[in-house]
């Protein structure tokens, strides 16, 4: 597969492995990614993956642009004579209950779709950690059943609820804390997304698999979710 | 007791240092003083190494209550600050007596203003950083803006046995139309040349839209080739063109990743200066290599790296 090298700015290179949502094109997005975690190298910032690049901030008074790119081009040969390592699977509840998931009607009737089957197609898939970014421990997280696929909402909400189960396009996310957006809610999960007592803060990283599970009002009042 | 106390926070003060580092791949934004030349030479007027938590405070408004001798520093956008009601200058050390009031208007050139005290502030360490990230409402006090009755504990009171004065010729101005440097990469193909010309050839305006995560500048629209791109990372300084059409530049709060088409990216001791620009000032891009650009970025920690020592 062909990569293709950028400048991002004077101190930050981008490199791209390809230009769709594809699981293979991730998976050498993750590749790189571990190796880079795990060379550790000293200067080199920050090391953001996201679906079909990664970018690499780096100390100038260090490293040039194409040092940078070398070592990132190597660490790519590197690990293309690894496997990754088995993703986790992590299993996250979901009360999708109305007056939690503020667009599941709208959906049904959009969709031409039961509730029941709305929620029977999103808890059906297993979904790949693509990119963490927008907030803290928001995972973008694909791809979705493509009944569900649907547009953003057009004026988005100005306060998500914290745990919010939510989808766009053919991705879906959990929102782990309150914020803005426009995705369109199915449900709350209880579990928090990001924490200090999590390794690496964030529940999720990317290359992991997740999965829903479909919990009662009451699991989800006893696993501390609030409405 | 050493330290401040808040009397009032004024529009959005908040406590800042070079920025978080190594949280991005987790979404955490860098964050960090939006105008760094103004904040490294407050600590350097106080003796602090650059990286030292500072108070910035945006636009004005705010007044702190000395709890202890110290000594301070107050650089950057010029918001006439006062010490129990007499006027006091910029750029240079002071020493204040329990009790003192230091007080700020609001900013008649730049829009940042940075307060280092000798020693440092004593605010927790939040993710390998000071900073605090309004937006995630992490480090600084409880993540949040400074508000009337803070404690603003110091490390020590450490103060330099001199007065110390910037000499003249650092000290930056403000003024009210800047030209700003950029580096082209990215998804500058998305943008044909037409565009491109437009874009070094206008006079954008920042009408103040905009805060801590980056400005919006009004102006000639450029439209990108493509609406959207597949959303990757974005860093500090880039020039993102949704499909309105204006520039968007991203800042110290910026999100961690997006879908929109970039231009290029800003260069960091430019965005310094960008951030100082008032509402209703003007911008103006110009194009710089790759290597030009890197010798203006090591040349600005060079600096302060050298003071240090």
């Amino acid at each position: 597969m062909s990569r293709r090298y950028a400048i991002a700015s004077e101190s930050s290179a981008i490199v791209y492995f390809g230009t769709t949502i594809d699981p293979l094109i991730s998976q050498e997005v993750q590749k790189a990614y571990q190796a880079l975690k795990a060379k550790n190298q000293e200067g080199f910032y920050e090391i953001i993956p996201s679906y079909a690049s990664l970018m690499v901030s780096y100390d100038v008074m260090r490293f040039d642009f194409d040092t940078v790119c070398e070592i990132i081009e190597n660490s790519i040969h590197q690990a293309e004579a690894l496997t990754l390592s088995e993703p986790k699977i992590i299993t996250i509840p979901v009360y999708y209950g109305r007056e939690v998931g503020l667009d599941l009607e709208l959906l049904a009737q959009e969709k031409n779709l039961s509730v029941e089957e709305i929620i029977a197609l999103h808890v059906k898939g297993l979904y790949t950690v693509y990119a963490i970014g927008f907030a803290p421990g928001f995972a973008y997280l694909g791809e979705i059943d493509e009944r569900l696929a649907t547009p953003r909402l057009a004026s988005p909400r100005k306060a998500v609820p914290k745990g919010s189960v939510s989808i766009a396009d053919r991705q879906t996310a959990v929102y782990p804390t309150q914020s803005p957006g426009g995705w369109k809610v199915l449900g709350r999960t209880p579990t928090a997304m990001f924490d200090a007592s999590y390794e690496g803060l964030s529940l999720l990283h990317v290359g992991d698999h997740v999965r829903y599970e479909s919990i009662s009002k009451e699991e989800f009042l006893k696993l501390g979710g609030e409405l | 007791m050493n330290g401040f106390i808040v009397e009032n926070g004024g529009l959005q003060s908040s406590i800042q240092d070079a920025g978080r580092r190594g949280f991005s791949d987790i979404g955490l934004t860098q964050s960090g003083a939006m105008d760094e030349m103004a904040f490294g030479y407050a600590n350097l007027l106080v003796g602090n190494a650059f990286n030292t938590p500072a108070i910035e405070i945006a636009m004005g408004g705010a007044s702190f209550k000395a709890r202890s001798e110290m000594c301070i520093a107050i650089c950057g956008a010029n918001m006439q600050p006062t010490c129990n009601g007499h006027k006091i200058a910029l750029w240079q050390t002071h020493l204040l007596r329990r009790g003192d009031v230091i007080a700020f208007d609001f900013a008649n050139e730049g829009q940042f203003a940075y307060i280092a005290v000798a020693g440092g502030f004593q605010t927790p360490f939040a993710y390998g950083s000071y900073s605090t990230s309004l937006k995630e409402g992490l480090g600084g006090v409880e993540g949040r803006k400074l508000k009337s009755g803070d404690l603003l504990h110091t490390f020590g009171n450490r103060c330099p046995v001199d007065r110390r004065k910037l000499e003249r010729k650092f000290i930056p101005k403000y003024p009210d139309t800047i030209t700003v440097r950029l580096v082209k990469g990215y998804q500058e193909a998305m943008f044909d040349p037409k565009s491109q010309e437009t874009f070094f050839n206008s006079v954008y305006t920042f009408k103040g839209e905009g805060d801590r995560m980056g400005y919006r500048l009004s102006g000639e629209k450029v439209v990108p080739t493509h609406t959207g791109i597949l959303s990757e990372p974005i860093c500090y300084g880039a020039v993102q063109v949704p499909s309105h059409g204006e520039p968007i530049v991203l800042l110290k709060e910026r999100q961690t990743i997006g879908g929109y088409p970039k231009i290029g990216s800003v260069i960091a001791v430019d965005c310094f200066k960008l951030a100082q620009l008032k509402a209703g000032g003007n911008v103006k891009f110009k194009e710089v290599s790759l290597k030009e650009a890197q010798r203006a970025m090591r040349a600005f920690y060079t600096f302060f790296k050298a003071q240090e020592a």
